[in-house]
């Protein structure tokens, strides 16, 4: 008997589909894997220099991306410091007060902020402060990437306080408290897990972010400042520059880079999805 | 405000400053970016958008146009959508309906950590695998066999192209596309499975009706996709080849406006009138994403509210 026209065409189907879904992956796999010979390779050979030494001149040898690794880090400190708070207060506005005109605009606000193109926000820093400033500075990158990360934050900490049943809130307007009392001492002590998680979930969002440092952070990438009222350089801006570099030295350099940067990034990633698993009361 | 007790009130205005620091950002940097493109739009006017002229003087404002950018940010974002469309409803497809538990889980978590690969990785993967893969294997052929099709028709130089920005954007938003169209196929409830399940005498007439039942979370996911891939700055500029070019060859290096962006903004101080000219190619594409997100963002809340 000649097999059904449909089971044929089943089978098509499902060959394709398998087809498709792998190819989406495979650049991922291909790219980390790179990542992990070609960077990895470049940072056994230059060993704990590549960590302690700064970037390389044209040609020659590799050298290491102390400078970058450490604005990376005092970024990531003081973006965190300021979009970290306004996040947090906004969502519990937006949850506490959800009916209020500030509680509604939270939500449409941050929903608007997370779509604006981050080369404009990096504009739009240049614009309001390196200009009057009259020089990038990290202040002005860790500016940038707060109003990256603001909307990711608030919104992953929002739907973790809207998780918290309401009963537990009755229970404690039961006993007297205030809804301030009910906030601090109830909802966010139970939902600690889901900020945690949203804070670094939002972090990693905008310490992976190269277009909105363009402009603002300076490429202070010879010598290490720590002043953030002065320039400073960041991994994500490295990779793009060195990347673009016509010398062997400064690809290799970005590709090491390149596995730093997943490396971090991948560990606030997993830390924040076990943090969030073990969610339960 | 009313409707709020009185002890409570404290707490109520003292949250009540954040909202509007976000307001305050978000109003400050609309009023920037306009007031930046102002003056580009009075001395140029709508041609600006509408010819194809990069000519910078430091003397005095250049000629300056912005269509090829404009249209190599639409040529590769459709692209890009075009390929991650197929792309991100197969990998829902298997996810959900062909892969056992297992293999569901790793298959998912590695889209996940494709959403969370810094852009500009992708971009030196970009520049570095991607575009000398498709020079030598998918634009010299083509172009060597089929290039009498205008799309085909320039010799691909070192790679760096529309095609190339196109198919990278497409690997970038497939895994963003990919959780916004699983999120709605989960939420298909079971009775309406059970139904597609009874009427369809094969498995693929099963799958393209149950598709059928999100199709407003496809669209949700082609327009946000598509915003999102507008938007994409640094892993662009790396690939699309950084040139003026206003040609239907895919092969060809060209620009797209955030790539501009990247690329001049840093010394447009030199030339009179030229930062003005960027922001108001940065208004344009804040105009445009914002549009496509406002309209995506809704009909997925749809989506999200009928299910719930």
């Amino acid at each position: 008997m000649p097999p059904d026209r449909r089971e044929v065409l089943d089978y098509a189907v499902k060959g394709l589909v398998l087809a498709l879904a792998t190819l989406a992956l495979l650049p991922v796999v291909h790219l980390i894997g790179e990542a992990v010979v070609r960077g990895g390779g470049v940072i056994l050979e230059a060993g704990v220099k590549f960590f302690t030494e700064t970037p390389p001149p044209p040609g020659g040898r590799v050298y290491g991306i102390l400078t970058s690794l450490v604005g990376t880090l005092e970024l990531a400190a003081i973006s965190a410091a300021i979009g970290i708070p306004v996040a947090f207060m906004a969502a519990l506005l937006a949850v506490e007060f959800p009916s209020s005109l500030p509680g509604r605009l939270v939500r449409i606000l941050s929903r608007t902020l997370l779509e604006v193109p981050t080369v404009i926000v990096g504009m739009f820093v240049f614009v309001a402060l390196v200009e009057p400033m009259g020089t990038s500075s990290i202040l002005a990158g860790a500016v940038a990437l707060s109003l990256v990360m603001l909307p990711y934050v608030a919104t992953y900490v929002e739907s973790a306080l809207r998780s918290v049943p309401h009963s537990y809130k009755e229970a404690g307007y039961a006993i007297g408290m205030t809804r301030a009392q009910v906030a601090f001492r109830v909802i966010v002590p139970i939902a600690r897990r889901g900020i945690a998680t949203g804070f670094l979930l939002g972090l990693a969002k905008a310490l992976g972010e190269t277009a909105p440092l363009l402009f603002t952070l300076g490429r202070a990438r010879n010598a290490l400042n720590l002043n953030p009222l002065g320039p400073g350089d960041a991994i994500p801006l490295l990779i793009y520059d060195y990347a673009m570099a016509p010398y062997e030295n400064m690809r290799e350099v970005a590709w090491g880079a390149a596995l730093v940067l997943i490396i971090i990034l991948l560990a606030l990633q997993i830390v924040a999805r076990f943090t969030a698993k073990e969610v339960r009361i | 405000m009313p409707g709020i007790p009185r002890e409570d009130r404290l707490y109520y205005y003292s949250l009540v400053p954040f909202a509007y620091i976000i307001l305050g950002a978000l109003a400050l940097l609309l009023a920037a970016i306009i007031w930046k493109s102002t003056p580009a739009l009075e001395e140029y006017g709508i041609s600006l958008y509408v010819t194809n002229k990069w000519k910078p003087l430091e003397d005095r404002p250049g000629e300056y146009g912005l269509l090829a950018a404009i249209y190599g940010t639409l040529a590769s974002t459709v692209i890009a959508v075009a390929l991650a469309l197929p792309l991100s409803l197969s990998l829902v497809v298997a996810v959900e309906e062909l892969v056992p538990g297992r293999i569901r889980e790793a298959l998912v978590f590695m889209s996940d950590v494709a959403a969370g690969l810094p852009t500009v990785v992708f971009g030196l993967w970009g520049i570095d695998v991607l575009v000398p893969f498709l020079r030598d294997h998918v634009m010299s052929p083509l172009h060597e066999r089929l290039g009498f099709i205008p799309l085909f028709s320039c010799r691909p130089l070192s790679g760096a192209s529309l095609l190339a920005a196109g198919i990278l954007l497409a690997f970038m938003i497939t895994p963003f596309m990919f959780a916004l169209v699983r999120e709605a196929y989960r939420m298909i409830p079971a009775h309406l499975r059970e139904a597609a399940v009874s009427v369809s005498a094969a498995w693929y007439q099963y799958v393209k009706l149950m598709l059928g039942m999100i199709k407003p979370a496809i669209v949700a996911a082609l327009l946000l996709g598509f915003g999102r891939a507008a938007g994409e700055t640094v892993a662009v500029s790396l690939v699309v080849g950084n040139s003026f070019s206003l040609t239907a060859c895919l092969f060809a290096p060209a620009y797209t406006i955030s790539a501009l962006i990247a690329n001049q903004f840093g010394n447009a101080a030199y030339y009179p009138l030229m930062p003005e000219v960027l922001f108001a190619g940065g208004l344009l594409l804040l105009l445009i994403g914002l549009a496509l997100n406002w309209v995506g963002v809704s009909m997925m809340d749809r989506v999200r509210s009928l299910a719930a």
